[in-house]
């Protein structure tokens, strides 16, 4: 399965800055959608043979930590193919929640058009509200790449694009899709 | 022998009708297309067809733009002079998306082209998702049209725009110019100063407070300035501890001008010791420097090393031979300012083959009074500390476990009177096991955790240092904090490496290996 993704061309064997921030933030929307998002993590790792590459909670944990905005961020690389297993479980998660993710982007569609808040959308409203509270638990508020979300419309903004994300990751070719976003402007 | 493929989404339906290759084999695959039809119900009543032109102008934009959306980084458009592409997206207002088809590929009538207005689709992103899915199916399908398949790749780092005008970027450089420009000509008025061999008092004053000139931008700075321009080299002992020298930086020191500086003691003894074992481990001594080299790094948040800066000519010189330039992280764009906060150390390539790595300041008067400031700051954020779903249960107690155990925890101190007798050594190592054993509890790790333990000759366990990050992060969940006494005075000591392996095995040897 990992094979399917090609190698990237990257001047460093190791994943860029950019692209762990992506792969933290997409898992928090899914935990954020799912309250048994961070379960379904390593349950998804372990259907699928990858959990010879994201080896248990803590690992799943360091891991996530590479992310740069993490309050305790870690210097610890990420391997590629430990962004491949991590691209494919954030794929396989979003195809379970398709159902959810169109529902929720369709309702901020047409609230957007009535100029209503979020908050007349029970499900939305509640997806936006996790993501915050992620976001702001886990997230370092002194940093430079957290300091631009530092109010609830920000928040809510990434959130939606994260959805739009998703949904765009859950089709056939979503890995494939993905996995190549990942390196835009990154490649040499 | 005429095939029809139809890719059908709630909201949108793609039909392909070609020819088989093989008429006789009903399994043989689409290999020529004939016309294309696309339907958006929906978005538009108008059924968009085409040829294989058509098609693949139709993914070519669609692919351009869902890349575009999941990686939020503008890409190039493929279009080529002035004419524009037959078939383009854009983004629209909130959650829409323009899909904009030029009617040449709809039509086989050249001659209206020009007339015909583009037209324009509005598509939500759930619409847009299901025209990107019907076109998924169809790439991925191999028995319709096999010469078309999903190609997908990364844009190359030239080919990215700079998030901002250039006139933004380089006003930062401009005002930087405009000012130098201003210091010189109001210090071209100023005598040269005069060289007073006694300097060394005036030095250790100017020690005593590094960080003040970092932020601030008072007119002593520009004063100091003027040693360091008078000299020949702009090295001179004078010049490297003035704070406008940051203008040499080997490696960007003058981006940092304006970052925060960290204040927690827990996060600079993480980083102190991290960025220590990687200049170690990187450094291989040769040639072995015959003085201190010194030289003052900044460090971000994570780890990464920001900058650099030479504080003498030996330094300079061997700047190359350094594992400095090779671990540094160079920035896509380093004209742009640091906001991120900084650490700032004082790093020493030493004769003996070592490296020494202080907190930059470290000599400074102003040290007394920081511990306590980091310590309340270290505590508020532990308080607001939300205990999120997934481990971060261990990394709060980590991060208070490196705060509040300082003392016990945290660089050993070299071994003052160190334990020599064999017996006492092999002892020591089994009551030390025995005592970590009894206290044991499964750890939820599964990397090895391993640290270096401090015992006197009575058995008590005085300090330990984590050797590895998950060491440091995990410390709580062994017994290692609890068995920590003050106790030991002057009484002599020998040290230990503590492993836990990831399956819950103990291991405890001397640090110095096995006694004869």
């Amino acid at each position: 399965m990992l094979e399917s993704l090609g190698t990237p061309d990257l001047p460093i064997d190791e994943c860029p800055r950019r692209a762990r921030m992506q792969i933290d933030l997409l898992l928090l929307a899914i935990e954020a959608l799912d309250l048994g998002g961070g379960e379904a993590m390593l349950a998804t790792s372990q259907e699928l043979a990858l959990d010879r590459i994201v080896k248990g909670r803590v690992h799943l944990w360091l891991l996530r930590s590479s992310n740069p905005m993490r309050r305790y961020s870690q210097r610890r690389p990420m391997s590629l193919d430990e962004a491949k297993a991590l691209a494919i479980i954030i794929c396989n998660l979003s195809r379970r929640l398709t159902v959810l993710i169109r529902q929720l982007l369709l309702g901020h569609q047409q609230l957007v058009e009535k100029q209503l808040s979020f908050d007349h959308h029970f499900r939305l409203a509640n997806y936006l509200e996790r993501f915050r509270s992620h976001f702001r638990s886990r997230m370092n508020p002194r940093r430079a790449g957290v300091i631009a979300y530092s109010t609830d419309e920000k928040l809510d903004e990434l959130a939606i694009q994260l959805l739009e994300k998703l949904l765009i990751c859950s089709g056939v070719l979503g890995t494939q899709r993905l996995w190549t976003s990942l390196f835009d402007g990154e490649v040499v | 022998m005429t095939v029809q493929r139809q890719y059908t989404l709630p909201n949108c339906n793609l039909v392909l009708e070609g020819l088989s290759a093989d008429a006789n084999d009903p399994l043989s695959p689409m290999s020529v297309l004939m016309n294309v039809e696309c339907q958006l119900p929906g978005a538009t009543d108008v059924t968009l067809t085409g040829g294989r032109e058509f098609l693949e102008h139709l993914i070519a934009a669609v692919n351009h733009y869902a890349q575009q959306i999941l990686s939020g980084i503008t890409r190039p458009s493929a279009q080529t002079g002035e004419v524009p592409l037959p078939i383009a997206m854009k983004p629209g207002d909130g959650p829409y998306h323009h899909l904009i088809v030029r009617q040449q590929g709809l039509e086989e009538r050249p001659q209206d082209t020009d007339a015909m207005a583009p037209l324009d689709v509005k598509l939500s992103t759930v619409q847009f998702y299901d025209l990107v899915e019907a076109i998924d199916q169809l790439l991925s399908d191999s028995q319709t049209l096999p010469d078309l398949q999903p190609q997908f790749q990364a844009i190359s780092r030239r080919l990215v725009k700079p998030a901002e005008p250039v006139a933004k970027r380089m006003a930062p450089a401009a005002i930087g110019a405009a000012a130098l420009a201003a210091a010189g000509l109001s210090l071209f008025f100023l005598p040269p100063p005069e060289f007073e061999p006694a300097g060394s008092t005036e030095q250790s004053e100017d020690v005593a407070n590094p960080d003040v000139p970092l932020s601030s931008e008072g007119p002593e700075t520009s004063e100091a300035m003027t040693p360091g321009a008078g000299s020949e080299d702009g090295i001179s002992p004078t010049s490297r501890l003035d704070d406008n020298g940051l203008a040499d930086a080997v490696a960007g020191l003058e981006r940092l001008v304006d970052a925060p500086t960290i204040t927690d003691v827990g996060v600079l003894a993480v980083l102190q010791r991290d960025l220590d074992r990687r200049l170690e481990a990187n450094w291989s001594a040769d040639p072995v420097p015959d003085e201190d080299w010194t030289y003052r790094v900044a460090v971000a948040e994570n780890g990464d090393i920001l900058g650099y800066k030479y504080q003498d000519r030996a330094a300079l010189e061997n700047v190359e031979t350094t594992p400095l330039s090779r671990l540094a992280f160079v920035p896509v764009d380093d004209t742009e300012p640091v906001q991120e906060p900084v650490a700032q150390f004082q790093v020493s390539f030493t004769p003996e083959g070592e490296v020494d790595v202080v907190p930059w300041g470290e000599t400074a008067a102003a040290l007394a009074s920081e511990p306590a400031d980091g310590d309340i700051e270290a505590r508020d954020d532990d308080e607001s500390q939300d205990i999120g779903a997934e481990a971060s249960g261990s990394d709060d107690e980590g991060a208070a476990g490196s705060g509040n155990t300082a003392v016990a925890e945290g660089t050993l101190p070299d071994l003052r009177s160190p334990i020599t007798d064999a017996e006492t050594i092999r002892t020591l190592n089994s009551t030390l096991y025995d005592s970590i054993l009894t206290d044991l509890e499964p750890l939820s790790a599964n990397e090895v955790l391993e640290y270096q333990v401090r015992v006197t000759d009575t058995g008590d366990i005085v300090g330990y240092e984590p050797l590895n990050a998950a060491g440091l992060l995990l410390v709580d969940e062994t017994p290692l904090p609890q068995l920590v006494t003050s106790a030991g005075g002057n009484a002599d000591q020998a040290d230990y490496r503590v492993v836990f392996t990831e399956n819950g095995v103990l291991e405890v040897s001397p640090w110095d290996g096995w006694p004869d």
